[in-house]
């Protein structure tokens, strides 16, 4: 396995070669962006809105920071954060999708959210910003689809200022026995189906279950955090630990 | 959880109020952005308000964070009081209530809520015209006024019940007897005591071990 990790990597339970990975993503998100939000909506049963406030609770954000939304998607994280840190601040919603891209900046155009927000393509492993440039870096639900994770922490912490945080908020590893017994059958039956109906393809939908199968568990990206540098690591399950907010520092 | 989902849900009926009130807009668009940090003792939570261009955003955290403009300590029972400007020197010097930072900030949400005046005939009468609207807001007003009345005999019988009928409150000579009888509990309480103690110290001293 160890010596395999450095050509090839996951896509969901297939193997691929590591220089594939973004690829095979960007098909998937290209093929949903257009109703990610609904299917969000309907696949947590709205539940992710309160996933993301716990996230904003946690990250401290006020009037005049600086704020990048990594793998921000159709910026629901990057909506709130222009409200809080204001016109003296700025958030900048990076992705490497710009179908995900253009479908979050019609969505906050049209809410009138415009004066501090800029839209970058980006690949969260070489982040296109100087050394510690940026106050709090959020990840929801992104982190598990970046091919080198290490890569990428590393490269959150290293334009983090001093003093800024890092918040990764991902699908993790049920608590009991019986929430992952009814998750799987949940995941595995139900979602790929709702994928079909709504948007006929199943496929990302089957890809969204594995890949949260195949994410390291909360104690695992701790320590994967830590390796890179981050320190007053410490994480926070939510529902169940369906899904955990992790968070770091650096100094 | 929980507290991030009863939060959420405030902030929704709140932003929804202030939606239909142009002059709780008008006061609170003269704070914007800056926030006010509330410090719920008894609940050991701490809710920040912001007002921002979308509306209210309300939080709960755990923690105290480490940035507000304003900032309130106090129980939800003093924070109830704080409505009476003129109490808080005296909540402040009682320990009840610490604020730091802008005061004019929290006077301003306070301020902005208590005026909160609508006009519900107006709103009502979009969906469903304005005679029946304006019907409607009769029949809520009387069963306002009536409620009110209801509540006032309540009260009276209540009073009357306890004065009355059951005799609650005692007579002063009642009192008098009760403290005299008191009096001479507490007295004979002293004496088993001292008596105690005497026979405790004639008992040969046992040593304990450690
Ligand atoms: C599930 S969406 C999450 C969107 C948003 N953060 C949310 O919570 O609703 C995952 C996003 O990660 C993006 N993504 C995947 N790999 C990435 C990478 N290497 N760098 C930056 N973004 C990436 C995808 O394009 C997609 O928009």
């Amino acid at each position: 396995m160890k010596e395999a990790e450095q050509k090839t990597t996951h896509f969901g339970y297939k193997t691929v070669a590591a220089n594939e990975k973004a690829a095979h993503v960007a098909d998937v998100f290209h093929s949903v962006a257009a109703k990610y939000d609904l299917m969000n909506d309907l696949l947590s049963f709205g539940i992710h809105r309160l996933w993301k406030r716990v996230t904003i609770a946690s990250s401290g954000a006020r009037k005049g920071q600086t704020i990048l939304d990594l793998a921000g998607g159709t910026g629901d994280l990057t909506a709130k954060f222009s409200q809080l840190v204001g016109d003296t601040g700025r958030v900048i919603l990076g992705d490497i999708n710009d179908s995900m891209l253009k479908v979050g900046r019609d969505k906050l155009r049209d809410r009138g959210l415009v004066s501090n927000i800029e839209y970058v393509q980006m690949n969260a492993e070489e982040l296109p910003f100087p050394d510690n440039s940026i106050d709090v870096i959020t990840i929801a639900f992104g982190l598990r689809n970046v091919t080198d994770q290490s890569k990428a922490l590393a490269s959150m912490y290293r334009v983090l200022k001093p003093g800024g945080r890092l918040l990764v908020l991902e699908f993790s590893k049920p608590e009991h026995e019986v929430l992952t017994k009814l998750y799987d059958i949940y995941s595995f039956n139900i979602l790929p189906k709702v994928g079909q109906v709504v948007l006929n393809d199943s496929e990302s939908y089957k890809y969204l279950a594995e890949s949260i199968r195949m994410h390291p568990d909360q104690e695992t990206l701790e320590g994967m955090m830590k390796d890179v540098g981050f320190e007053q690591t410490s994480y926070q399950n939510m529902s169940g630990g369906i899904v955990a907010l992790h968070r770091g520092f650096k100094f | 959880m929980l507290g991030h989902f009863a939060i959420a849900a405030i902030e929704t009926l709140a932003n929804r109020l202030i939606s239909l009130a142009p002059q709780v807009q008008a006061r609170l668009a003269k704070v914007q952005g800056q926030s006010l940090v509330v410090h719920v003792r008894d609940w050991q939570q701490f809710i920040s308000v912001v007002y921002a261009s979308e509306g209210l955003m309300l939080q709960v955290h755990d923690a105290q964070p480490e940035y507000s403009d304003c900032f309130i300590s106090a129980d939800t029972d003093t924070l109830m009081k704080l409505k009476e400007p003129s109490r808080l020197t005296q909540l402040i010097r009682q320990h009840k209530l610490d604020i730091d930072g802008d005061i004019h900030l929290a006077q301003a949400f306070s301020q902005a809520f208590s005026e909160l005046d609508i006009d519900w005939p107006e709103h009502w009468s979009q969906y469903i015209g304005d005679a029946p609207a304006q019907l409607l807001w009769q029949a809520v007003s009387q069963g306002k006024a009536r409620a009110l009345e209801a509540q006032g005999k309540l009260d009276h019988i209540l009073l009357t019940l306890l004065q009355d009928e059951l005799k609650v409150s005692i007579h002063p000579l009642e009192l008098t007897q009760f403290t005299r009888q008191n009096r001479q509990l507490k007295s004979d309480v002293q004496q088993l005591e001292q008596r105690l103690d005497k026979l405790l110290a004639q008992m040969p001293m046992q040593q304990t071990r450690g």
